[in-house]
């Protein structure tokens, strides 16, 4: 106990020096902590809004369904059966129908995707009570990224050619009747959304799927139907995130060897210059092994000293970020990145981060102190080495 | 006495709605009798309107009834020898720069032939009007001096890539100047344009079409006939994957 | 004098050895992490940069308005006179042609009939000459699953996951049909030397890499390219450069009533890129700020240790009769000596080390097990103009502060107190 009070006690009597080490330890502190939570806010971000989005708890598939092979999509679509009807009228799952269509904006050809999707749902985000409509008009909703490549504003008409079941030709005019924001590229690019009961119409389907939505995500499993977990959709966005967090780790560890440095440094010299402390020390009685603890605990408690302080300016810094965000505009590379990422701070993070930064500097305050081990109390008493 | 007169009028009235579809009917027979033929030879060129530039492909087809075609492409060099081979609602094609056969299916039927405005699938979709469509004459119009029966098609069958036809019908040749494709909908998808009607083997057939897309920019691709012959001796095995390697 | 202080810090070990340590670790900190900041924000953009956007691009007018239907139809014509043209123009920037292209693989049986399609995603860039980056820039060479890079014309690369799904060997034949640039359906068949796994799904399906003079062939595209895009030699995306560049040849070279006149893009003309950028920018200036006023606060702190521990020297000195103002320039100067070396030093390393990571990379591939993704699995450093200086800030400005201000006591101090810490 005597060790931290004289630690402690010389460390504040260093005045400047100390809280110069401190200052520099609290910026690693307080940029690790950002970080990871910059990158944790991103992951939760990105898996929430693939989830209230596009995906849920899971999504069953039509087995011949590939996501990325348009050549399955249109055969890819089978009646609902009974239990799964059951789960679909309790509101526990969302059935799309997906199809190749053709738009005609200005007088260019543009495959799209159409999905249809009941008005009615609430288990996904998408504003789809904007498809329901009293006359015979056909309302597409489509997002951001699909209005700007085709060129769409909201309440524009474009004409939408497809195929029924039979390969007959259709086309009629569609109005846009919504416009929705979403980080989730892949639900927005190349995809237009209609109801689903219209859908059916249109594709002389009767209540055909191609995908079925799981609120819940029990796992359960029915024939003819393949459950996607989240896990599987989103194993790119976990990937792509995993890899920033180790690019990440790099920054870290250069801002913590910095730190660290500082009090090497500063461990160095004070042994340099209070030999005749130490000295004293151990005419007083204490071992050197004692000695050596008080000034280990001495170097390691500028961790401590840079915890709290960057607590003080940290908190409130993280505080503002956290009721702003990070603009991180909407980089499209089909990755599911928020325009606005609001970095997330676990418990365990920060205690995590603490731990690293007390012990590593515990650490290296002790490689210096081990030395005094070494030293003749009669030499160290009088400033010799 | 009224009611007679009723049942009368609506009998008469019936009567002339079997008779007029029957003349549109008998009508879309005719152009049917003129346009399709047991075998047919014929060496084509196809003129496509790119936005940058146009080409023109010649090609001789081979077909027998509505189920075979086998077309060799002649010009230009590029294309030289390329053969495709369609058996029912299969689609072969042989390059021989590469001796590659290639099955054209599913999807890449409705794909464009060549950069056209016609797919495979317009190609190769070579039924008879009256199988599947019924008619009703619309009007009877004179143009340019021609009388023309205006026919509006319906499909009768479930798989017509149309469900609905418009037909300008010139009444003395039985065969259309205009035709126009619709959708489900009632939208117009495609115009055909037909003209040069001449008389070849005792039937009328037009030697030049324009195809349009309508829903896409640009002229639309010309067809020109240079030669037709009808119920020439085409030999069966012309109608074969190993005949696409000759 | 300069000369009497150089020998003191050679001869002085405690006075040079550590605080040259010390400085330099400290500068080559600053300098790395700023290298490193630099090459991991510029990451995604170099990824765009490499993969779609050339640092500039140059396309037709009407290409460039349906530029995601790949109208090659509509692509540039007489691409060896612009190149010739442009790299006169512009010396230093490289000009790639790259042609891009749809259809459907076809895998063929023994009788050359179709055994399986699948939709194809084609990339034609210059593989075959020798002193073009191209395979580098697509991360080809690192993306390779099976068999390696095409060595002559005909071979091409297909994605793993469509060889592994139609059973293709390294060595079988593969056609794609597509058509070429006048509309003309071609089969053109090209042997499997490789498989390629990106990691994005985006980039993988149905992914068919060839040399460039394979798709001309091919697709009747001689003297054609559907993108030419420039890359300055430097490596470095230099964006007011490239925005005279894009004002200067679209001023001269485009037409806006021709449409099928060349029209130049910059890397930072792509909307979404452009905030991306701007953010990546303000990110690392950020970062590297707080590096530096980090590192300053160190080297402070060294600078005011290594000026403390020689009070007693300082005692000595006064007592010899050496004006205090002396004593603080001498320590000045050496600051400024120690700073220097340091800084040098630190930045020599850092640099140097950045430049490696640049070339070469860290492959952390092994901490990611089963990662698919292509992109970063291998971190590179960037080595930008301002490393030179920017460890000069903490290492010379800093250092010499701290020891100005631990000199600064001096003048406090007494004589008779200076001279008190000399007893032994």
């Amino acid at each position: 106990m005597i060790a931290f009070k004289l630690a402690y006690k010389n460390l504040l009597g260093a005045g400047l020096r100390t809280w110069l080490n401190v200052s520099v330890l609290s910026l690693a502190f307080v940029l690790i902590i950002f970080y990871n939570a910059m990158i944790d806010g991103w992951n939760r971000q990105g898996r929430n809004d693939t989830q209230n989005w596009e995906i849920a708890q899971g999504q069953y598939w039509h087995p011949e369904y590939d996501k990325y092979d348009v050549y399955t999509i249109n055969d890819a679509h089978q009646a609902l059966i009974n239990p799964i009807q059951k789960h679909v009228d309790a509101g526990r799952m969302v059935p799309e129908l997906l199809q190749q269509a053709s738009i005609y904006p200005q007088g260019r050809m543009q495959s799209i995707i159409l999905r249809g999707i009941p008005s009615e749902q609430s288990v996904l985000k998408l504003p789809t009570h904007l498809l329901k409509s009293d006359s015979e008009e056909l309302i597409a909703l489509i997002g951001k990224r699909m209005a700007k490549a085709s060129k769409l504003k909201l309440n524009d008409t474009v004409l939408l050619r497809w195929r029924d079941k039979n390969g007959t030709f259709d086309a009629a005019e569609m109005r846009i009747g919504g416009i929705f924001n979403c980080d989730v590229a892949e639900i927005d690019n190349g995809q237009i959304y209609i109801s689903y009961a219209l859908m059916q119409n249109m594709m002389g389907l009767s209540n055909e799927a191609t995908l079925l939505v799981d609120k819940l995500g029990m796992g359960e499993q029915f024939s003819d139907w393949d459950f996607k977990s989240p896990s599987f959709l989103l194993k790119e966005l976990d990937e792509l995130i995993n890899s920033e967090r180790i690019s990440g780790m790099v920054m870290q560890l250069i801002l913590l060897l910095i730190a660290l440095l500082a009090i090497f440094d500063t461990q160095i010299l004070a042994i340099f210059r209070r030999k005749k402390e130490i000295g004293t020390y151990i005419a007083l009685g204490l071992t050197r092994q004692q000695v050596v603890r008080v000034f280990t605990i001495e170097g390691g408690m500028h961790s401590v000293l840079a915890a709290l302080l960057g607590a003080v300016y940290g908190i409130p810094l993280f505080m503002w970020i956290d009721s702003v965000g990070i603009n991180f505009g909407s980089a499209d590379m089909g990755i599911t990145i928020a325009e606005r990422v609001y970095p997330y701070y676990s418990l365990q993070l920060v205690l995590i981060t603490i731990v690293v930064v007390v012990v590593s500097s515990t650490i290296v305050s002790f490689i210096p102190a081990r030395k005094i081990a070494r030293m003749k109390p009669t030499d160290a008493l009088k400033g010799k080495m | 006495m009224c009611k007679r007169f009723i049942l009368i009028g609506v009998l008469l009235m019936a009567i002339i709605a079997v008779l007029k579809s029957q003349t549109a009917n008998e009508i879309m027979q005719k152009i049917d009798d003129n346009m399709s033929s047991e075998n047919r030879v014929v060496e084509s060129s196809m003129t496509i309107h790119g936005r940058r530039n146009s080409r023109t492909i010649t090609s001789v087809s081979y077909t027998v009834g509505t189920e075979k075609s086998f077309t060799e492409y002649l010009s230009p060099p590029r294309e030289k020898g390329t053969k495709m081979l369609k058996l029912e609602d299969r689609l072969w094609t042989y390059y021989p720069a590469n001796d590659r056969i290639v099955q054209i299916s599913g999807h890449m039927l409705r794909q464009s032939v060549m950069g056209s405005d016609l797919s495979y699938e317009d190609m190769m979709d070579d039924r008879q009007l009256t199988e599947v469509y019924v008619a009703v004459v619309e009007s009877k119009e004179e143009i340019d001096g021609r009388s023309i029966f205006v026919l509006k098609l319906t499909a009768k069958v479930d798989d017509a890539a149309y469900h609905s036809r418009k037909l300008w019908v010139d009444a003395e040749y039985y065969l259309p100047t205009k035709e126009e494709l619709y959708a489900k909908s009632g939208q117009l998808l495609k115009r055909t344009q037909l003209s040069d009607f001449q008389k070849v083997d005792g039937r009328w057939y037009p030697m030049k079409m324009n195809f349009k897309d309508v829903l896409k920019q640009g002229e639309g691709t010309d067809w020109e006939i240079i030669s037709i012959r009808f119920n020439e001796e085409i030999p069966d095995y012309l109608f074969s994957k190993a005949a696409l390697k000759q | 004098m300069i000369k009497f202080l150089i020998k003191g810090i050679l001869r002085d070990k405690s006075r040079s050895l550590l605080p040259v340590i010390v400085v330099s670790l400290g500068v080559f900190l600053t300098v790395f992490m700023s290298g490193w900041m630099k090459g991991i924000f510029g990451d995604m953009i170099d990824m765009n940069a490499n993969y779609t956007m050339g640092h500039v691009k140059v396309m037709t007018r009407a290409y460039a308005e349906n530029e995601e239907q790949i109208p090659n139809d509509l692509a540039l014509l007489d691409v060896d006179a612009l190149t010739r043209q442009l790299s006169a123009e512009y010396p230093n920037v490289e000009w790639v042609r790259r042609i891009m292209f749809g259809g459907l693989l076809d895998v063929p049986d023994e009788n050359g009939e179709t055994r399986a399609q699948g939709p194809a995603a084609g990339r034609a860039v210059d593989l075959l000459s020798p002193d073009f980056k191209e395979a580098e820039r697509l991360n080809i060479p690192k993306s390779l699953v099976q068999g390696r890079m095409p060595q002559q014309q005909g071979e091409v690369l297909i994605s793993d996951e469509f060889a592994r799904r139609f059973n293709v060997a390294i060595g079988d034949d593969i056609s794609i049909l597509g058509s070429t640039m006048y509309g003309s359906m071609v089969v053109p068949t090209f042997t499997v030397c490789g498989t390629l796994n990106f990691g994005m799904a985006m980039l993988d399906r149905g992914a068919i890499i060839m040399d460039i003079t394979d798709a001309e062939l091919a697709f009747d595209m001689q003297d054609a390219a559907g993108e030419l895009l420039g890359y300055f030699k430097d490596g470095q995306y230099n964006d007011d450069e490239a925005l005279l560049m894009r004002e200067s040849f679209n001023a001269v070279y485009s037409d806006v009533n021709d449409e099928f006149s060349p029209q130049m893009v910059r890397l930072r003309d792509e909307a979404t890129l452009k905030q991306y950028l701007e953010m990546a920018d303000n990110m690392s200036a950020m970062m590297v700020m707080i590096f530096v006023i980090a590192m300053s606060i160190v080297l402070w702190n060294t600078g005011l240790l290594g000026g403390l521990r020689r009070y007693t020297e300082y005692g000595v000195r006064l007592a010899l009769g050496e004006e205090k103002g002396h004593i603080f320039r001498t320590i000045i100067y050496e600051a400024l000596m120690i700073g220097s070396i340091g800084s040098v030093l630190g930045s020599a390393l850092g640099i140097g080390i950045s430049y490696y990571l640049q070339e070469n990379g860290i492959d952390f591939s092994a901490m990611m097990k089963n990662v698919t993704m292509m992109m970063p699995t291998v971190y590179r450093a960037k080595v930008t103009p301002d490393l030179f200086y920017i460890g000069f800030i903490p290492g010379l400005l800093a250092m010499t502060l701290g020891n100005a201000l631990a000199g600064y006591a001096i003048y406090k101090r007494k004589t008779a107190q200076l001279f008190k810490e000399l007893e032994v």
